[in-house]
């Protein structure tokens, strides 16, 4: 829904809302009447140098709704910490007000009904507008765009392009220095068809070769590192791609690669940049996962600042770790980060930094942007624009165990394959489509675009329903962020469980039920999966049953027309009393 | 046999021989040194040690990942900060998987004329342990250093 700029003003009057800023640009909010985009341009500037931070768009070149999780829950220790932060707990962390624009696009509170008042977030027409106002601010030359990968896999567009919309995207942005994670999955040659295409950068420091039989064992695949001067400064950004790349998604893509940390190396570049390059400032361009760069920034000595990306964190503000200073993007285009910095004498004296979001309804199409998306999504619009129901609440894909669209597309699979149990993935990347809205075949996309779509089906005994399960949890609860891979939970269908995080490795689930009865260890279950590896540990593979998960979900969606998902969890969390707990506590 | 399934049967081979030591003792070689497949991980340690006390040591690097991309040939590195003179050198470095069936994986001894304290190889892990590395010294003392690699069906996004 699209609302004008007079009923913006009014509503944000209505609900009181101002616009914070951040660090030494705070000032009181504003009467909520007076907010506008010179708000959301206004920034303290600082320095010679600005750097424009994005990540995660997952190909969403158009404005979309994005809810952020009301359930994020992690390992005891890290309960709260940047990275662990949702709702309440997120607006008391960063100091901000409810009911606000920043708080609308960062927490998930009232999300339904400041979604019709706010309108879209993100759109590359949108963002190019605000990199261009910057642009123009600093000079063309003393900004550069760096984006931190998952990029090119998200939509149906970039599915249908095999990502090459997404790379034109981008250098309709102009990104000039990028890494990648789910840009691997579509395989090592097409990878380096689109990085040919890419006018940026594409830098890895932890990929290497990994057939011992070929010229590049143990080398590496891409450039480790790059240095761009701006504002008279020589700039140097190493690249970390998704270190678990290869055990997170099918290895086949990957096949000859190694994937890690590598921080031994990392140390070793940052070393290099600063002794033998004489860089002025170091920079890490990261697809590690937020918690993963904290502990980085604990690790590796002399880094000046750490873009992050992967867990789809907005940071409103920096987090700083032995003078580290980490800062993440939100994810699906809602925002840009600035980071502007003044740097003297060859080091860094000081920075300025503000997560801007990028709110459709006040920051103006770039006419450009607006042709480019239409030109791009016009040989599919037919069947992207197909409606396949109506959904009475609103569908969105956050939160650590359970969410409304997971649940939907888990009913699809459940109903069409006739199994016992249906997994669904726990990425983070998705849409949102809100209550009384249509489902289109273009969000059933937005949920299910990947290169590796089928659903299969087979079958797991209890015994071994129940270990994977515990290994998917120690993958997500693990307290050293180093053993995260960064993702949510699986999200089940047919099952309840319970879960207490806290408790050691392997150990933590109870309760399991199927169907309302006991798992039964000793049982063959029949079981769908999609999205990862599972059916590799299943037996008995029905090979007739296999489908694309976009048509088990579509087809489902037009048989309901009507769809209604409560909502309600399927996964009882034995030791939180809620799902945004405040550091240090059980409960927000 | 494709190239690549070649590739793949032998590099675990190439990775051990690159490194070009006089005498490397595959697990199977172990066992049948020191006793049966299920030794203990302490029986295993006392074993090597004949008992004598372990400290852990900076001195000893094991690199491995910190999450296996393929538990069936997992990486590890072993360096040990030594002069390598005849006076003061590395006699052996054994290499351990605390949770395997078989916990020995490989055991290589080293003489001053070696130069350099340094193996490397792929060891299979059945699951989630550490894989330590225990170091016997030329005065007969024994240092040791570990790294978990968790081993997972992974999936996430």
């Amino acid at each position: 829904m699209d609302v004008s700029r007079r009923d913006f003003f009014h509503i944000a009057a209505a609900l009181g809302i101002g616009l914070p800023t951040l660090g030494s640009a705070a000032s009181t909010p504003k009467r909520a009447d007076e907010v506008g985009l010179k708000d959301i341009y206004s920034f303290n500037a600082r320095g010679n140098v600005t750097l424009l931070h994005i990540c995660d768009m997952h190909a969403h070149i158009k404005p979309l709704y994005w809810r952020e999780p009301s359930t994020l829950i992690s390992a005891p220790n890290l309960t709260g910490t940047p990275g662990f932060l949702c709702g309440e707990s997120f607006l008391k962390h960063y100091g901000m007000k409810g009911k606000t624009l920043d708080a609308y696009f960062d927490t998930h509170m009232n999300f339904d009904a400041l979604a019709h008042k706010f309108g879209k977030m993100g759109g590359i027409a949108h963002m190019k507008t605000l990199i261009n106002h910057i642009k123009k601010e600093r000079g063309a030359d003393n900004v550069m765009l760096l984006d931190s990968g998952d990029t090119w896999q998200g939509t149906g567009l970039a599915l249908k392009t095999t990502g090459e919309a997404i790379v034109k995207a981008q250098n309709y942005l102009g990104v000039d220095v990028m890494v990648g994670h789910w840009e691997f999955t579509y395989g090592k040659t097409r990878v380096k068809e689109l990085i040919e295409m890419l006018n940026a950068t594409f830098i890895s420091q932890n990929i290497i070769g990994d057939d011992s039989f070929a010229d590049d064992f143990e080398e590496l695949i891409f450039k480790p590192y790059t240095i761009q001067e701006r504002g008279g400064a020589k700039i140097g950004i190493i690249g970390q791609s998704f270190p678990f790349t290869s055990t997170a998604n099918p290895k086949e893509f990957t096949q000859g690669w190694s994937f890690g940390l590598r921080l031994d190396t990392l140390q070793t570049y940052v070393d290099k940049l600063r002794k033998e390059e004489k860089v002025d400032c170091v920079v890490v361009l990261s697809h590690d996962g937020f918690s993963v760069d904290q502990e980085v920034a604990r690790q590796v000595k002399g880094i000046d600042f750490i873009l992050s990306g992967h867990t789809h964190d907005p940071s409103p503000q920096p987090t700083v770790i032995n003078g580290t200073v980490i800062v993440i993007a939100g994810s699906h285009g809602k925002y840009i980060g600035r980071l502007d910095i003044d740097i003297q004498n060859h080091r860094v004296k000081g920075y300025e930094y503000k997560l801007i979001p990028v709110a459709a309804n006040l920051i103006p199409a770039d006419p450009e942007g607006v042709d480019l998306v239409n030109s791009l999504y016009a040989p599919h619009e037919k069947e992207f624009s197909e409606v396949l129901g109506v959904t009475k609440n609103i569908l969105y894909k956050r939160d650590t165990f359970h969410s409304p669209f997971d649940e939907l597309i888990n009913d699809a699979i459940i109903d069409t394959m006739d199994s016992d149990i249906s997994f669904t993935p726990g990425y983070r990347w998705g849409t949102t489509v809100l209550g009384g809205d249509e489902i289109t075949m273009d969000s059933v996309y937005d949920m299910t675009a990947i290169t590796y779509p089928n659903v299969y089906t087979f079958e797991l005994t209890g015994k071994h329903i129940r270990s994977l399960l515990e290994d998917i949890a120690d993958n997500v609860f693990n307290p050293n962020p180093l053993y995260q891979q960064g993702g949510d939970m699986s999200r089940l269908g047919g099952v309840t469980y319970s879960i207490k995080i806290s408790a050691p490795s392997g150990k933590r689930i109870s309760n399991i039920l199927v169907k309302g009865k006991p798992l039964d260890d000793n049982k063959t279950y029949k079981v769908s999966s999609w999205g990862g590896n599972l059916q590799n540990a299943g037996t008995n593979l029905r090979d007739s049953l296999t489908r694309p998960v976009y048509d088990v979900t579509a087809s489902y969606i037009r048989r309901q027309k009507n769809v209604n998902i409560d909502g309600h969890s399927n996964v009882d969390i034995l030791d939180y009393d809620c799902g945004c707990p405040r550091k240090g506590s059980k409960g927000c | 046999m494709e190239r690549r399934s070649f590739l793949k049967s032998f590099g675990a081979v190439a990775a051990v021989c690159s490194v070009g030591l006089p005498q490397i003792a595959s697990a199977d070689e172990a066992k049948k040194v020191v006793g049966p497949n299920e030794m203990s991980y302490d029986n295993a340690v006392a074993a090597i040690t004949g008992g004598k006390p372990v400290t852990p040591s900076a001195k000893v690097v094991v690199s491995a990942p910190e999450i296996a991309e393929n538990g069936a040939v997992v990486p590890v590195k072993v360096t040990v900060e030594s002069p390598m003179t005849s006076k003061d050198y590395v006699k052996a470095i054994h290499v351990l998987a605390s949770k395997n069936s078989n916990v020995r994986c490989a055991n290589i001894y080293l003489t001053p004329a070696n130069g350099e304290a340094y193996f490397g190889t792929r060891v299979k892990l059945g699951g989630t342990q550490d894989v330590v590395a225990i170091v016997e010294m030329s005065d007969g003392t024994f240092l040791s250093a570990k790294q978990n690699v968790k081993v997972t069906i992974g999936g996430c996004g």
